[in-house]
């Protein structure tokens, strides 16, 4: 057995592989670090958890509120109060949202994957190139604070709405910001805007850093390494997913009930299963749902492989930038951000789910005598970095066996999108 | 418990930093910083980038390097008249080695600092420091990472300023975080790396106070590094995340004078932590006229009213987030209409984190008040705020003792 460590992930993680015949028979992930937020919630008043939760993840924070916020307004909705959360709100919590997705992605493509491509062959992507993504994430951070007052760690989004009230000149200003973004992403990342129009061949000649990805993976036969169980899943509900497992190309409707947590014996993290079968949740998922061009002849030839995943994530970057377009366009500011909900409620249950940057995030919340009884998170990197058998191996698991080297495994593992904080919370 | 009480409070002299020290202490402090200056100078810089150079690059001239100099000096409460030696400094950061750890965190802090932003010049300024060692952000990883860490420490003996962002968990022999091939715990590897620092930066609440993972019940027995190490000179940046020119402005205070900044008695700069967010907040002039939003969305809450009824612990809490904001000065949490969560005082997560005001909040105070509703809104701040002031005071007991570095008690 080899052990290697995994850094650069908002913590550690430990990659135990088994090899046979020099190939990678099989791979243990494990995770050292524990906090035990889901214990420091017990027996707290119920909006304290608002405090709590964006600090499950130093990344994905907002998402983690907003899972929050739902999961309460879940639980008003059972017990059959009002919840009414104008389109204003709805607008400015999925603004916020997208902007952690799109950050998250460019800082991954710039330091986690280029790094490891740059460690296993040579790939012509300069400093340059990373300079000037920094400044488009400043920007994207930029329309977030807008509305968050910081990034990260806030706690602007309340059962209800949210309590930032943007004027018109905000609106402008996070238009602005948003387009000195766009104009970086399309310079250096993809230079056709068009996210449903890119295709496999423009993608090989382009002359962005997306091309010289492709090209590399390419020219190193990587093209179609780390396919996985080409199994799907989403939960979060916003204004372009739905609540679907999709298995090969056809979706099917879920329900959270049938998600399952387990503990395991070696390291913090609980194995997460729907139905008792693995999937994976993030980009890719989200892009099989939504079918792009590039995503549909990618799968096609390399199933779910790292380009698709790589591809999946980088094209994601476009769409949102888009949407959060969009949706400043048509914010009506006239509109309230708040709508006061009537909260006295001792006893209940709520759950909820958001896409997260890394996939699916679900919450669930049990009230008694007005405390939190039990909460529970099961994060989308649990998802995608559970421990399977032999037999029945999880997703990362399976993309890395059968891979020659622990190099490449190391790539495979980090087209996922690892992060240990949020896998042991 | 009338309004000139409360006014009287707020404004009452224990939170006050002194700006003015004296032209001889300003004086001399000038000649020692030139001093200092001119031995970096004389030091081979650990990495060889010429920062005027990459700044040039990056499209700002000396004159906007300047006027962040400036800026600079002014947050870090010297004279005008330093902003040249804050710019020398600026420019020999690089003689500094810097070695990043994190433990148990969310990686917030990382993601504040080094991953996104921060005024501009700061942010190239740090990616030029000679950041010797960084989990998150370096090439290297897994067993090179641990070689390339032994390596800093050695060749940079003495010499290195320790970051530790996240906190040390001590329950059950500290298995909740281990690090590395060999399982080392993080309090052994704090230990370790600690040893040879010149002085120990904890960044962020978990490194300072142990933070969220130490809300009650403290599951994993988390504590903030100050509890770990001893005799060494330690500077506590708390905040959820901590602000990203105040490490500047730690290290540019460390680069210029050699010296960790001035502390308060939890340790922290007071440069940085001398204010109430609270005495500084652009709400202030409605709470002084008795103009609060009553709830989210209301009237109140278009017109930027006081946030204290819906929660804000500004009063209560010291940090300079109001004046330098987040993001780039794009906004902070008040600006966006949510109070103050008090992120960056100790036990925040258990005493603070209440989306009511203090006076609603039922908090069993140590001076055994329990404080019931919005009626009773003068005596509940007034208790709440002696409750935080008398944080303060406690710590100031024990934190006295604990260091022997060059800490100036306050005026607190
Ligand atoms: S919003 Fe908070 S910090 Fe600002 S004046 Fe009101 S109570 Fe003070
Ligand atoms: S306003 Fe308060 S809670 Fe927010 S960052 Fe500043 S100190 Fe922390």
């Amino acid at each position: 057995m080899r052990v290697e460590l995994i850094e650069k992930i908002e913590g550690e993680a430990k990659l135990e592989y088994k090899f046979k015949e020099n190939k990678i028979d099989f791979v243990k992930i494990v995770f050292p670090h524990y906090r035990g937020i889901e214990e420091i919630l017990r027996n707290r008043p119920v909006w304290d958890a608002l405090a709590i939760n964006p600090r499950v993840c130093g990344i994905c924070g907002h998402a983690h509120l907003f899972a929050t916020v739902r999961a309460i307004e879940n639980l008003y909705q059972n017990a059959g109060i009002d919840v009414n959360i104008t389109e204003k709100a709805k607008l400015i919590r999925e603004i916020t949202l997208f902007c952690e997705h799109i950050q998250n992605h460019l800082k991954w493509i710039y330091l986690v994957i280029v790094p490891i491509m740059k460690s296993i062959a040579k790939i012509n992507i300069d400093q340059n190139s990373f300079l000037e993504i920094q400044k488009a994430i400043v920007n994207i951070n930029r329309v977030l604070a807008i509305f968050s007052g910081q990034w990260p760690h806030s706690s602007y989004m309340v059962p209800g709405g949210v309590v930032c009230d943007p004027t018109n000149l905000d609106i402008m200003q996070a238009r602005n910001f948003l387009k000195n973004a766009l104009y970086i992403v399309e310079k250096r990342v993809f230079e056709n805007m068009a996210f449903e129009e890119i295709t496999v061949s423009e993608l090989e000649k382009s002359r962005t850093d997306s091309g010289k990805i492709f090209r590399f993976l390419k020219e190193n036969s990587l093209l179609s390494i780390g396919k996985a169980n080409d199994r799907y899943l989403i939960f979060g509900e916003h204004s372009f997913t739905k609540r679907v497992k999709i298995i090969k190309t056809v979706s099917y409707p879920v329900k959270i009930k049938y998600v399952k947590e387990k503990s395991q014996k070696s390291g913090f993290a609980k194995n997460v299963t729907y139905k008792n079968n693995y999937y994976e949740t993030g980009p890719l998922a989200r892009m099989m749902l939504l079918k792009p061009n590039l995503i549909k002849q990618l799968h096609r030839v390399y199933k779910d492989g790292i380009s698709t995943r790589i591809f999946a994530r980088v094209l994601e970057i476009l769409f949102l930038l888009k949407k959060v377009e969009a949706h400043l366009n048509s914010i009506e500011l006239s509109q309230k951000s708040y709508n006061h909900i009537k909260t006295e409620i001792k006893e209940g249950f709520g759950e909820s789910a958001v896409e997260a940057a890394r996939g699916s995030l679900i919450h669930k919340i049990w009230i008694e005598k007005n405390r939190i009884k039990k909460y529970e998170i099961i994060t989308p990197t649990q998802w995608n970095l559970s421990n399977g058998t032999l037999q029945n191996p999880a997703t990362a698991q399976k993309a890395m066996i059968g891979l020659k080297n622990s190099k490449l495994a190391e790539l495979v593992f980090r087209t996922f999108d690892v992060c240990s904080v949020c896998t042991t919370h | 418990m009338n309004r000139e009480h409360l006014r009287g409070l707020f404004s009452a002299k224990s939170a006050r930093v002194n700006t003015n020290k004296g032209e001889e202490y300003y004086n001399s402090l000038y000649e020692r910083c030139k001093a200092r200056l001119e031995e970096l100078k004389k030091l081979k810089p650990v990495n060889n980038v010429n920062i005027m150079e990459v700044l040039e690059d990056e499209g700002i001239n000396r004159r906007d390097f300047l006027k962040w100099a400036s800026a600079m000096t002014a947050t870090l409460m010297l004279p005008a008249s330093f902003t040249p030696l804050v710019a020398e400094a600026a420019e020999v950061m690089n003689r500094v080695p810097v070695i990043w750890i994190e433990l148990q965190d969310c990686a917030g802090n990382s993601e504040a600092l080094l991953r996104s932003d921060g005024p501009k010049v700061d942010e190239i300024i740090l990616d030029i420091i000679s950041l010797e060692f960084h989990e998150t952000l370096m090439a290297a990883a897994g067993h090179q990472a641990e070689e390339q860490l032994e390596d800093a420490m050695h060749h940079f003996k003495g010499k290195y300023l320790l970051f530790v962002e996240g906190a040390i968990p001590l329950a059950n022999g500290g298995v909740y975080g281990t690090i590395g091939a060999s399982g080392e715990t993080f309090e052994e590897h704090l230990h370790r790396v600690a040893k040879d620092a010149a002085a120990v930066v904890a960044v962020g609440t978990c490194a300072t106070f142990g933070g969220v993972p130490a809300a009650a019940p403290n599951p994993t027995g988390a504590v903030g590094v100050m509890d770990i190490v001893k005799g060494k000179p330690i500077v506590n940046i708390p905040a959820c995340p901590a602000n990203p020119a105040n490490m500047v402005g730690v290290i540019l205070h460390y680069v210029l004078t050699g010296q960790i900044p001035e502390l308060d008695s939890l340790l922290r700069p007071k440069f940085a932590f001398g204010y109430r967010i609270h005495d500084n907040c652009e709400r202030r002039a409605h709470f002084d006229a008795g103009e609060f939003v009553e709830e989210w969305g209301d009237e109140g809450a278009k017109n930027n009213f006081c946030l204290y009824k819906v929660g804000c612990k500004g009063p209560m809490t010291f940090n300079n987030c109001s004046i330098i904001r987040y993001n780039e000065a794009v906004n902070w949490p008040i600006g966006a209409g949510h109070g103050c969560i008090g992120c960056s005082e100790p036990d925040f997560w258990d005493k603070y984190a209440y989306e009511r005001p203090m006076a609603d909040a039922n908090i069993k105070a140590p001076t055994g008040g329990v404080e019931k509703t919005v009626d009773e809104f003068g005596l509940g701040l007034l208790t709440a705020a002696a409750v935080g002031i008398g944080i303060h005071a406690a710590f100031s007991a024990v934190a006295g003792k604990k260091e022997e570095c060059e800490i100036e008690e306050g005026d607190r």
